[in-house]
């Protein structure tokens, strides 16, 4: 889809389309925690988003035949993701002191989580 | 009026005029940058979704308890109203493209209005979340107090004050820019044919839309199923 030819016509009836599609999607949101246990709701509820998110970026943002940027955010959504989920995800994961830390020690049991942080 | 391009000349050491090359007409350009910034707010976003997802696997229950406590009918409502003004914002910019000038600064009203009911809801809800003692500056969210939450509802409740409050100045910004938009309209610097700063507020309004589109599940619905007595929170 060139963005510079206009197809009145046409492109208002495929933004209707994506609406639709939209509020579907909304509504499969809210259908979604009563379908999946809370480990598989988050998952479930993300994909989701994805697909709201990729309609909008095709058709409400044109991305749908705009092949320089399509492969540049593309590639930027790449690099992001080797460097926030890789890089950081393993820094995180062996941080040193995790056990310490009262934002990354381990989830307590019983309300004892509102305890004053511990100082390090 | 119309939008005059008036090209800058440069002299060489005769004292010859030579016309610099300008960029103004240079559509694929303007869109190109504007989507790099675009990508620079992605980044932004991206890494509070990564830190909520980081905090989420270190206090999952009092994550899910946080979200149970948040009002799904208003947060709903105003992922529709977001929904809506997309499309009213790319009604615009299809009328423009096509010559319609007055069927676009509708449009663009249209979205002001909707972009304003969206910061009205959110008001009334963190109104009602404030007089429930959970805001930032309430000893509720300050750790180690009698009255602090769980750590987990604290780190919640940060995040979430903080990226709805960053995408609610993002709104503002938003509202700001289309009503700049009207008045390059008026003054005839934004036309069918030279209609770049519609089309790339346009994408801002869809950027804008598109981050709700995870704030509103990650927020909202992870705790939903847990949520007692219907789709109202407090």
């Amino acid at each position: 889809m060139d963005t510079n030819i206009l197809n009145y016509a046409e492109e208002r009836v495929r933004y209707y389309k994506v609406l639709i599609g939209l509020l579907l999607l909304t509504a499969i949101t809210f259908g979604l925690p009563y379908l999946f246990e809370a480990g598989a709701n988050l998952p479930a509820q993300m994909f989701i988003a994805v697909l709201k998110a990729w309609l909008i970026l095709m058709y409400y943002m044109h991305l749908k035949g705009e092949k320089l940027i399509g492969t540049m955010t593309m590639f930027s959504l790449s690099l992001v993701f080797i460097f926030f989920i890789i890089v950081i995800g393993v820094d995180v994961t062996n941080f040193q002191f995790g056990a310490e830390s009262h934002i990354t020690a381990p989830e307590h049991t019983g309300g004892a989580t509102h305890a004053a942080p511990a100082h390090h | 009026m119309s939008h005059e391009y008036v090209p800058e000349i440069a002299l060489d050491r005769d004292g010859n005029e030579h016309v610099v090359q300008g960029w103004q007409d240079d559509f694929y350009g303007g869109k190109l940058g504007f989507w790099l910034f675009m990508f620079t707010e992605v980044m932004m976003f991206g890494a509070m979704f990564l830190t909520l997802a980081y905090y989420n696997t270190l206090h999952p229950h009092d994550f899910i308890e946080a979200s149970a406590s948040l009002n799904r009918l208003l947060g709903g409502t105003n992922t529709v109203i977001l929904l809506v003004s997309a499309l009213t914002m790319g009604l615009g910019l299809l009328k423009m493209r096509a010559g319609d000038v007055k069927g676009a600064k509708l449009m663009l009203y249209a979205t002001i209005i909707l972009a304003l009911m969206f910061l009205g809801i959110k008001a009334v809800e963190w109104t009602a979340e404030y007089n429930h003692g959970v805001f930032l500056t309430l000893p509720a969210l300050q750790s180690g107090n009698e009255h602090s939450l769980p750590f987990g509802k604290i780190l919640f409740f940060g995040m979430y004050f903080t990226m709805t409050g960053l995408h609610g100045f993002h709104i503002i910004v938003g509202i700001g820019l289309m009503l700049w938009l009207i008045k390059r309209i008026n003054s005839g610097k934004v036309t069918p044919e030279h209609h770049i700063l519609h089309w790339n507020i346009a994408l801002y309004w869809d950027i804008v839309h598109l981050i709700w589109v995870f704030v509103f599940p990650y927020f909202y619905m992870i705790g939903a199923a847990a949520a007692t007595g219907g789709t109202g929170g407090h």
